[in-house]
């Protein structure tokens, strides 16, 4: 799903980017630049997810296929909880 | 970071969808501990040091340099849904960085189908045979700076009737919807699921239609201009306009083509800022997590040099002055 309505009446200030959203790094910066077409999503719809086995918030190692038990599961990739 | 707590408000329609819900990313276990305190956080917030996780799915951000630290390893965000047998079903990755799909998004495409919240804001219209519900859904159906949200569309059509996709022979009206809202408020294409065909005695051709339940969804987002990471908002709602065109027929005869607009209020959620950046500009109360942010990346800084150190500091005041200023 993608928004196909053209951005709002642009500004040229470096600080907000062309959705019209202003953050705290200029918009060309890395952490806020909108990757090229075809950027990588990783695995694909059908593949397995890789397996990996993390430690949690709460000290647990996680392996998250045997974690999850044979349940659906919801895997979010964010940039950070601390900024 | 408000993605998190967003997951959090909708744990117990994932738990009730059978889905578990696990967070990575790059920050160490104590600055999580911290925050899934602080949030209320009860789900696995995952910490992949040293981004191997997301080096291995091959979805590390190769725009940031080594050199810039502290962002050097994030991912392009995204969310996998992950069948039984442990296969993708569906993947949620945004070109726009600032955008999320929303909680319910996810959820919804799991179980096949749009499940409204009994909080998201809703309007009704039609009548008794063509039952009409707009609604705001998404975030709990609150308004956020950058969140993908949906206007869904919804009509309840009493057995036995229907209404029309495009084309129809003329003199007929097909469904037609569109959504428009105050300056900042963006919409996408409407999406509709697919009709099926049928044949009416005196007309040539398939006609293709919609019956039962049909769910319209229409993309949204709001700018800066109503909700912004770096300001407080201006308005504790805002008015969405939904103007719906359609005409219902049954086998035997058509009704007379039908045109209204719904209102639809939505409210702007209290300020869930950038939260370091929110603390600098006095906009948002600091957390730990974010304490701890500050102080890890001035001791990084000062332990290399303190020139670095300092330009860190300036940068950032610099940085989020201009942010903010860029929200106005």
């Amino acid at each position: 799903m993608s928004i196909t309505t053209p951005a709002p009446a642009a500004t040229a200030d470096p600080y907000r980017d062309e959705l019209g959203l202003a953050a705290p790094v200029p918009a060309s910066h890395g952490q806020r630049r909108s990757p090229d077409e075809g950027f990588s999503t990783g695995p694909n719809v059908g593949e397995r997810l890789p397996d990996f086995v993390l430690r949690s918030a709460s000290g647990d190692l996680v392996d998250f296929h045997v974690d999850r038990g044979g349940a659906k599961a919801a895997v979010v990739f964010y940039r950070s909880a601390v900024w | 970071m408000t993605q998190l707590v967003e997951l959090q408000n909708a744990l117990a329609e994932f738990q009730a969808a059978g889905i578990k819900v696990y967070a990575i990313s790059y920050d160490e276990v104590d600055a999580l501990a911290d925050f899934a305190r602080h949030h209320g956080i009860t789900y696995p917030l995952l910490a992949d040091r040293g981004s191997k996780v997301i080096e291995q799915f091959g979805i590390r951000n190769h725009f940031v340099t080594e050199e810039q630290v502290p962002y050097y390893g994030i991912p392009f965000p995204g969310t996998y849904l992950v069948d039984e047998q442990g296969l993708v079903s569906a993947k949620f990755f945004q070109r726009n960085l600032a955008q999320r799909d929303s909680a319910e998004a996810v959820i919804d495409s799991a179980l096949g189908r749009i499940l409204l919240g009994e909080d998201e804001p809703r309007a009704e219209g039609g009548s008794d045979d063509f039952r009409i519900t707009a609604a705001y859904h998404g975030g709990g159906g609150t308004i956020k700076a950058g969140a993908l949200r949906q206007v869904v569309v919804r009509f309840d059509l009493v057995d036995g009737v229907h209404i029309y996709g495009d084309p129809v022979p003329e003199g007929m009206v097909a469904t037609s919807i569109r959504v428009s809202g105050p300056p900042g408020f963006h919409a996408g294409a409407v999406s509709a699921p697919p009709t099926h065909a049928i044949r009416l005695p005196g007309v040539e051709a398939d006609l293709p239609v919609w019956d039962g339940r049909v769910d319209f969804t229409i993309p949204v987002y709001v700018d800066d201009r109503i909700a912004s990471l770096m300001a407080e908002a201006e308005h504790s709602e805002i008015e969405i306009q939904i103007e719906v065109a359609y005409q219902g027929c049954d086998v035997h005869s058509c009704r007379i083509p039908q045109q209204e607009t719904i209102t639809l209020r939505v409210p702007i959620a209290p300020h869930v800022g950038n939260e370091l950046a929110g603390r600098l500009a006095g906009t948002v109360a600091t957390t730990m997590p974010s304490r701890r942010f500050l102080v890890r990346q001035i001791v990084r800084g000062w332990v290399r040099s303190p020139v670095r150190g300092l330009r860190y500091l300036l940068g950032l005041w610099l940085d989020i002055r201009r942010g903010v200023a860029a929200a106005k």
